[in-house]
């Protein structure tokens, strides 16, 4: 048995280590809900304290490199490169003095450009929070990239904060050491980013390609999709706010997986591959300005003491319509002398019904007719009939004429309603 | 073929180096790793790391040691790496083990032979990395055979420079 062991030592040994770490990854590796299998985003403590290690291992010696790069630079330029600076000191104070006379001119002007700067950067300046934060390393694999940079825990941040440059989005904090965090980059294979085409309003999901360029997959054909269009950020996945610029339209590829499907290739609008300083976007609450802020606060004061008026105002009103008399009776007579018409033939309106006949059942009342014959409701006999037997009645009325002129029957007085004069 | 005669094997010793450089050199790979594609924009086409293990593993002529450094090695590399920790570790490992058993049996102090043997193994590691990430672990992981062979290319050419410095620092008689 020992010679097995001292025979296949180098052996067992490798088997051993290659079966730890074969153990070690599929702790590590999870199948999904969609059955594919996934590297756990939150990694496990033991493999968080890995990399934790090689965090602190890799880092300091980066740090001390950039800190040594910034000494020898400063070293050089502010001690070394000095040569000439007597006659250069003399030729800038001579150009102070005649940039004094241009100032006063100039300073008018500086000040509108100022306010017009301020309302163009008005967007940018209140929306977000962020803190500055030098790129000091990288993963060191074409397959992963991520990099780092020389803020952690320390200044409070967190994971999957945006982290962006002022040309465009860089990717999102996957990582945060105490001294440091790991930056996962859009071009990474395993980024992903809600985007929109800015003219054509298509959304899709970036990632990078195996050549380290970000592009956005699982994209229907579109012919409206051309080179140079901008891309920007769609704001739905959580982590970057929307409306930052992305990219532009670089071109159109088939997607390799899926065949009805399309990849547009973006052209990203930082630089990744040259990052120097990134912004780390810690909160998304608005930032105002100071002055902007007391504004907001006398508004919301004014706003609530306006509100305060206004309630009072319309509970003064209500008192006042309780105490004084109303514009319409309560009680409405049931005849109308002036008219002289009765209940019956008033004509109320459709909303003037009193209580009292609403309470009764209405009994429809004929209208007098106009021109009454010998159908009409009442009537005893037809109007040739009443008017012979109304005409004496109105001759006997008449008093007689003095010219002696006789009565006779053939004297027929002119209709009531003729309007002309009887013929003597 | 003399030198693979087992009369010139036995002839061959083990070198020996300084606690420093076996302490210093991983760790200045590992740092230098993280640190030049930041400043060559990206660039990642070279493996430090694994041009170290195989060094050593060579020299030594020690499959164990190979095996240890290339496993150590590749798992802070993929510490360094958003990815699962344990692919590089078991594609270096398997590098280092190689190594280590090949330098028993050729003349390590042949830089031609060296830089064939650190190209071949580049080829190799990246293989199996590709292999276990996509087939092994059945993860996404798009890769082509230009960017493995350019990166291997560079690896063989660091190493044409940084083998000789390393021997520099080799404890002699």
């Amino acid at each position: 048995m020992e010679s097995f062991f001292t025979r296949y030592r180098n052996l067992l040994v490798l088997l051993a280590i290659l079966l730890a770490q074969i153990i070690g990854l599929a702790v590590q590796v999870h199948r999904t809900d969609s059955g594919r299998n996934s590297v756990d985003p939150q990694d496990v403590a033991g493999v968080r304290l890995i990399r934790l290690w090689a965090d602190e291992a890799v880092t300091p010696p980066e740090r001390l490199f950039h800190a040594s790069e910034q000494g020898t630079v400063n070293l050089w330029q502010y001690y070394l490169d000095l040569r000439g600076v007597r006659d250069q000191n003399r030729d800038l104070q001579k150009t102070i003095d005649r940039l004094r006379l241009e100032q006063a001119s100039l300073l008018e002007d500086a000040r509108q450009g100022q306010r017009l700067q301020v309302l163009m950067d008005f967007q940018q300046k209140y929306v977000y929070k962020t803190l500055a934060a030098q790129a000091i390393g990288s993963s060191g694999s074409d397959s992963s990239r991520v990099f780092y940079i020389d803020k952690g825990a320390d200044y409070k941040l967190e994971r999957d904060m945006a982290v962006i440059t002022p040309d465009g989005i860089v990717g999102k904090v996957r990582e945060v050491f105490p001294h440091s965090a790991q930056v996962l980059a859009i071009n990474d294979q395993t980024s992903g980013a809600g985007v929109i085409l800015e003219t054509t309003r298509i959304r899709g999901i970036l990632r990078g390609n195996a050549a380290g360029r970000p592009q956005i997959v699982g994209i229907l054909p579109d012919q409206r999709i051309q080179p140079g269009e901008r891309v920007i950020t769609a704001g739905g996945d959580q982590i970057f706010p929307r409306g930052l610029p992305v990219g532009v339209v670089l071109g159109v590829t088939p997607d390799p997986d899926r065949d009805s499907f399309i990849d547009v290739i973006v052209k990203p609008a930082a630089h990744l591959d040259s990052l120097d300083e990134v912004l780390v976007i810690t909160s998304t609450e608005p930032r105002f300005p100071v002055e902007q802020q007391q504004d907001m606060a006398t508004s919301e004061a004014l706003k609530g003491a306006e509100a305060d008026a206004i309630k009072a105002q319309k509970k003064a009103s209500e008192i006042m319509a309780e105490r004084l008399p109303g514009l319409t009776e309560p009680h409405p007579t049931t005849t109308t002398p002036a008219s002289g018409q009765t209940p019956g033939n008033a004509q109320p309106g459709p909303d003037q019904a009193t209580p009292a006949t609403a309470a009764e059942p209405q009994i429809p009342k004929l209208l007098h007719p106009q021109h009454p014959d010998r159908f009409t409701p009442g009537a005893t006999s037809l109007p040739s009939q009443n008017e012979k037997t109304q005409a004496p009645a109105s001759v006997k009325s008449k008093p007689a004429p003095k010219s002696g002129a006789k009565p006779g029957p053939s004297v027929n007085p002119a209709p009531a309603h003729s309007g002309r004069n009887p013929q003597p | 073929m003399n030198i693979l005669g087992a009369d010139y094997r036995r002839d061959l010793g083990i070198r020996h180096y300084p606690v420093l450089i076996y302490a210093l050199t991983p760790l200045a790979a590992l740092v230098l790793q993280a640190l030049l594609p930041y400043l060559l924009h990206g660039y990642a086409w070279f493996d430090l790391p694994l041009v170290v293990t195989i060094y050593f593993a060579l020299v030594r002529r020690d499959p164990i040691q190979g095996t240890l450094m290339g496993a150590g090695l590749g798992i802070f590399e993929d510490a360094l790496t958003h990815h699962a920790i344990g692919a590089n570790g078991i594609a270096k490992t398997v590098a280092g083990f190689l190594a280590g058993s090949v330098g028993g049996r050729i003349d390590v102090e042949n830089h031609t032979i060296r830089l064939t043997i650190t190209f071949l193994l580049s080829l190799l590691s990246g293989a199996i990395y590709v292999f276990i990430y996509r087939i092994l672990l059945g993860l996404d992981l798009q890769w082509s055979w230009f960017a493995e062979l350019m990166k291997a290319v560079g690896t063989s050419l660091i190493a044409l420079v940084l083998y000789p410095l390393l021997d520099r620092t080799e404890i002699r008689d």
